[in-house]
């Protein structure tokens, strides 16, 4: 181990302005994926959500479907350009990568993820895919956070659930485990010498009714403030020191989504504790010029994720990592009048990861076959969340979900 | 402690409330000024509904409001002072007509249209500042608080909408009707031209309707998800079809309007977008969520049912009034009870502002600005059409800390570069060997360390300079450009320690609490800051009760004081 290290700094000082760290301080090593041993690594879930409402039907294309070809047509991804699975169905044409994912039998992709008298609100649809709940927050808590309190109901580590990005999802709304969240762990920390960080420390931190960590939700606003201080604290130092320790095995883009996924191996590699990340792609509100924005896109979902899943690749982590894409709803077969589509909802999900078994799981719901203008699920999206909770966690998966749904077999073991 | 005689007062006046209206020939019941009457009238109450009612009270504004009166400063808090800055004048592009268009060449075209939007960019970014000198000078509290509340209500962001001009004449638009009629306000938006082009109207035509707009309409901006059917949505698109925008200004395309019979909500007729509009208004759903938004947006908690029901009454029987609706409620006993009164989680933009104001300095409106942004909130760039959520949404961990930052900022005792600097001790091999280089070496005297790239670096591209790295680019442009802006920190907190004899390390430390913060300061986090100060000026070498007289130790000490007191869980709450 010591000598993979010692490798690995000599690597680190090749970058330059890294040459001052090596030299100031004494043992230094950054640390890359393939550092980490197996008893370390416990498996982890990376929630990947497309904002806005992903047009399915540009990411998994039915070229096959006469439905299609009839109902697109400012937004239609040209047959020629797809990267045809079959003679149904084509990958949009920027997801190469995707794709070669897909052929190694690293991405497993569930068609036509709905549920039942879907809703087209933005808002709520969203709400019920994050609580996995119909009745959407009204339910409660998030379904991770439902998922944390079942799996990992006393690991009070305020990085058991990070979210790397601007607004923290639904999905991670814990009253017991609220998420760690940042935009960049760069500056992720509040700036005083040490007694000034010592007094904040003991003026923030108050024992109320003579408890001061327990499973208790925060009585009040003054208590849950306390406790995101609490959890900052400790929360940005390990955070900020994965960060600045991680090298890479592959370049990342500068596109913030890749950026973000960067941030996710560095805190898996650097053991931080978490259990669940959450990341953003947003911007799939597409009721107007929706071609060049949602190629866009896919564009950038096609540069980020496979570089992370590269990153990570043949180590302990990679093997402890899935990763799971969705949407909070699809959009309308037929578009608008804008060059656009308006809110839907069956879509496409996918799950990836080296513990996948990859392939096609679930059906493309039919484009002529439809319900009042709109496809028809074929797959609740919670099967593939129980899925998660039940062979990725061992957590029995009704506890979290509040009902049974049938498994999706998307995993190797 | 003085606030709890005055919470035990509330609640036996919300008891005789009560009693009262179980009794029909109580007098209450028929006269509700003498409630009103009954309310105390102190400095906790003052304090409390500037902090609602407008961005924070400064100790001066306090004394002036009790002077008055609660009848009188009523009345002057919805008329505002007489002192009003003077309305932002638009500067109009000076757009070349079709003609002239014609005659520029390809890349003559190209280069006014770069213009152009340089210049409107440039515009709204004014007028952001504008209107955040706006909420930090005062003059008008309540209006602009309005104004705020409006533009998270009917949210437009600047980043579809494109144009600055629109976002400005939208924000004049809530300023106009701020504490006007709701009713007015929901037939002025849908003629909005920034409205308009946010939500795709200007794309919602006879032939193809886009329903982004009536959507939002009935979901968001009056009745509430579970009022309406899809039905609904579908047939009062058609009734928005037409309306449209150009340049900033709203026109009626009569072609691209379909004009046949539709439905909606039950109602037939050849509607057009002011029936539609006065289809919702009479909903009965359509008067709860307004008062249902503005009572949490006041309250700062999800108002319990008959709450809503009775102010939505209210508000229906005042043609949708808005100032009436807030008279009521800053009448209303509950508003001043213990369940609202120090509970609410502060917004960003009044987490600035109020802290400016209550430290009494003065950065330039765009400072303020940028910070607010920084936390979350950034005026013209709602996150979605939905607007902000508010409340425990604002803290996460990270927010949480650069509040404390940027107050530091606002202080002047901490830098951009203490924020972004780590020390090489972060790289250390193992926790406790950091800990101890940490201690070995304090952050104050290493030289600050340059992050590492994100991305393994191409040579020759590099340069790792300023941290200004992937995804920490903006958050470090912003806290730059708060940095960079010139402005002359007029503060001395060691004068408003002595002008009240607060000179003992205990008598500081409340001062300034009670100062800074809206709620009492919980007695641990006295004990640290007490244990702070002495520290402090023990190491200085300072005897107690002589920090005040110590010019530049004095001072700063009390700013680091005041930075750790606006650090605070307490701080986020008012």
């Amino acid at each position: 181990m010591n000598l993979d290290r010692r490798q690995l700094l000599y690597g680190a000082g090749a970058l330059a302005g890294m040459s001052l760290i090596s030299a100031r301080a004494e043992g230094a090593v950054k640390l890359s994926a393939s550092a980490v041993f197996a008893s370390d690594v416990p498996r982890t879930l990376v929630l990947l959500q497309f904002s806005g409402g992903n047009d399915g039907l540009s990411m998994v294309v039915p070229f096959g479907d006469d439905g299609y070809n009839s109902a697109r047509r400012a937004t239609r991804v040209p047959e020629k350009d797809l990267l045809k699975l079959d003679d149904y169905r084509g990958f949009h044409p920027a997801l190469t990568r995707l794709r070669a994912l897909l052929d190694a039998g690293k991405l497993a992709l569930v068609e036509g993820a709905g549920y039942p008298t879907p809703i087209r609100s933005h808002f709520k649809s969203y709400e019920v895919w994050h609580t996995a709940d119909l009745r959407g927050r009204a339910a409660g808590e998030g379904w991770i956070g439902k998922l944390v309190k079942a799996a990992w109901p006393d690991n009070r580590d305020p990085n058991l659930v990070v979210h790397i990005g601007k607004n923290v999802p639904y999905s991670l709304y814990s009253l017991t485990h609220p998420a760690a969240s940042f935009a960049t762990p760069t500056g992720y920390k509040w700036a005083g010498d040490e007694s000034e960080r010592a007094a904040l420390e003991k003026g923030g931190d108050v024992c109320e009714h003579g408890e001061k960590e327990t499973e208790r939700e925060p009585a009040n606003n003054l208590e849950y403030l306390r406790k995101v201080l609490r959890d900052g604290q400790a929360s940005s130092e390990a955070i900020r020191r994965a960060a600045l320790r991680y090298r890479t095995r592959t370049e990342y883009d500068a596109d913030e989504l890749a950026q973000a996924l960067r941030d996710v191996a560095a805190l898996s590699v650097g053991q931080v504790g978490s259990r669940v990340f959450s990341v953003e792609l947003s911007g799939f509100d597409t009721h107007s010029d929706q071609k060049n924005r949602h190629d866009a896109l896919m564009r950038r979902l096609d540069v980020s994720l496979p570089t992370f899943l590269a990153d990570i690749a043949g180590s302990e982590v990679g093997k402890n990592t899935l990763v799971m894409a969705f949407s909070e709803f699809g959009r309308r077969v037929k578009e608008n009048g804008s060059g656009g589509t308006d809110h839907g909802v069956a879509g496409p999900m996918f799950v990836a990861g080296e513990a996948v078994k990859g392939g096609l799981y679930g059906k493309h719901p039919s484009l002529t076959k439809l319900d009042d203008g709109d496809l028809i699920h074929t797959t609740d999206f919670r099967s593939v969340y129980a899925t998660l909770i039940q062979s990725w966690f061992g957590v029995d998966a009704t506890r979290v979900l509040g009902a049974k749904y049938p498994l999706i077999p998307l995993l190797t073991a | 402690m003085k606030f709890c005689c005055y919470w035990l007062m509330t609640l036996a006046l919300s008891a005789s409330a009560i009693a009262a209206a179980g009794d029909p020939k109580a007098p209450s019941a028929q006269k509700p000024a003498s409630t009103a009457n009954a309310l105390p009238w102190d400095a906790r109450a003052v304090e409390h509904l500037l902090n609602r009612a407008g961005f924070g009270a400064t100790p001066a504004e306090i004394d002036a409001a009790l002077g008055l009166g609660r009848e009188a400063f009523l009345v002057q808090l919805f008329a505002g002072l007489a002192n009003d800055a003077p309305a932002f004048e638009i500067d109009e592009p000076d757009r070349p007509s079709p003609a002239e268009r014609r005659a520029l060449s390809e890349e003559e075209r190209k280069k006014l249209y770069q213009r152009l939007r340089r210049e409107d960019t440039a515009q709204l970014l004014e007028y952001s500042g504008w209107w955040f000198d706006a909420m930090a000078q005062s003059h008008h509290p309540l209006r602009e608080r309005m104004v705020l509340f409006w533009h998270g209500f009917f949210t437009s962001s600047a980043k579809e909408v494109k144009n600055g001009e629109a976002m400005i004449r939208q924000n004049q638009l809530f300023r106009q009707h701020a504490l006007g009629s709701y009713a007015d306000l929901l037939h002025a938006i849908v003629r909005d031209p920034a409205m308009l082009v946010y939500l795709n109207n200007t794309k919602n035509t006879r032939a193809a309707p886009n329903e982004n707009l009536a959507r939002e309409l009935m979901e968001l901006f009056s009745l509430g998800e579970g009022h309406y059917s899809e039905d609904d949505v579908k047939e009062a698109a058609r009734a928005l079809t037409g309306f449209q925008a150009r340049d900033a200004q709203f026109v009626f395309n009569r072609r691209q309007h379909d004009a046949g019979k539709k439905t909606v909500l039950g109602v037939s007729g050849e509607l057009d977008a002011d029936q539609l509009v006065d289809i919702l208004l009479a909903q009965d759903a359509c008067p709860r969520w307004v008062a249902g938004k503005l009572l949490q947006h006041f309250e700062g908690r999800v108002p319990p049912k008959e709450r809503v029901e009775s102010y939505a009454k209210f508000l229906r029987a005042n043609n949708y009034r808005v100032d009436a609706f807030l008279k009521k409620l800053f009448d209303d006993p509950v508003f001043y009870s213990a369940e609202v009164v120090g509970q609410r989680i502060v917004g960003p933009i009044e987490f600035m502002v109020a802290n400016c104001r209550r430290l009494g300095v003065n950065p330039p409106g765009n400072v303020l600005a940028a910070g607010a942004s920084l936390l979350g909130q950034q005026v013209f760039g709602p996150p979605n059409v939905k607007g902000w959520d508010g409340g425990r949404a604002w803290i996460t961990t990270s927010t949480f800390l650069q509040r404390g930052n940027l107050v530091g900022m606002l202080l002047g005792v901490t830098r951009v570069e203490d924020i972004f600097k780590e020390d090489p001790a972060m790289l250390a091999d193992d926790e406790n060997a950091a800990d101890g280089a940490m201690s070995d070496e304090p952050m104050g005297e290493s030289e600050p360390m340059e992050p590492v790239p994100k991305t393994p670096p191409t040579p020759g591209k590099q340069k790792a300079k300023n941290n200004d790295l992937g995804g920490g680019r903006g958050v470090n442009a912003g806290l730059r450009m708060m940095e960079s802006s010139r402005w002359r920190r007029e503060l001395d907190l060691r004068e408003r320690c002595r002008a009240c004899k607060a000179t003992s390390d205990q008598a500081i430390v409340d001062r300034l609490a009670s100062d800074l913060l809206a709620v009492e300061l919980s007695p641990e986090a006295r004990v640290a800051l007490v244990e702070y100060v002495r520290g402090e000026r023990t190491s200085l070498g300072i005897e107690e009760g002589q920090l005040l007289e110590k010019k530049a130790y004095g001072e700063a000490t009390l700013r680091e004081l005041g930075h750790l007191i606006l650090s605070l869980p307490e701080a986020q709450l008012n």
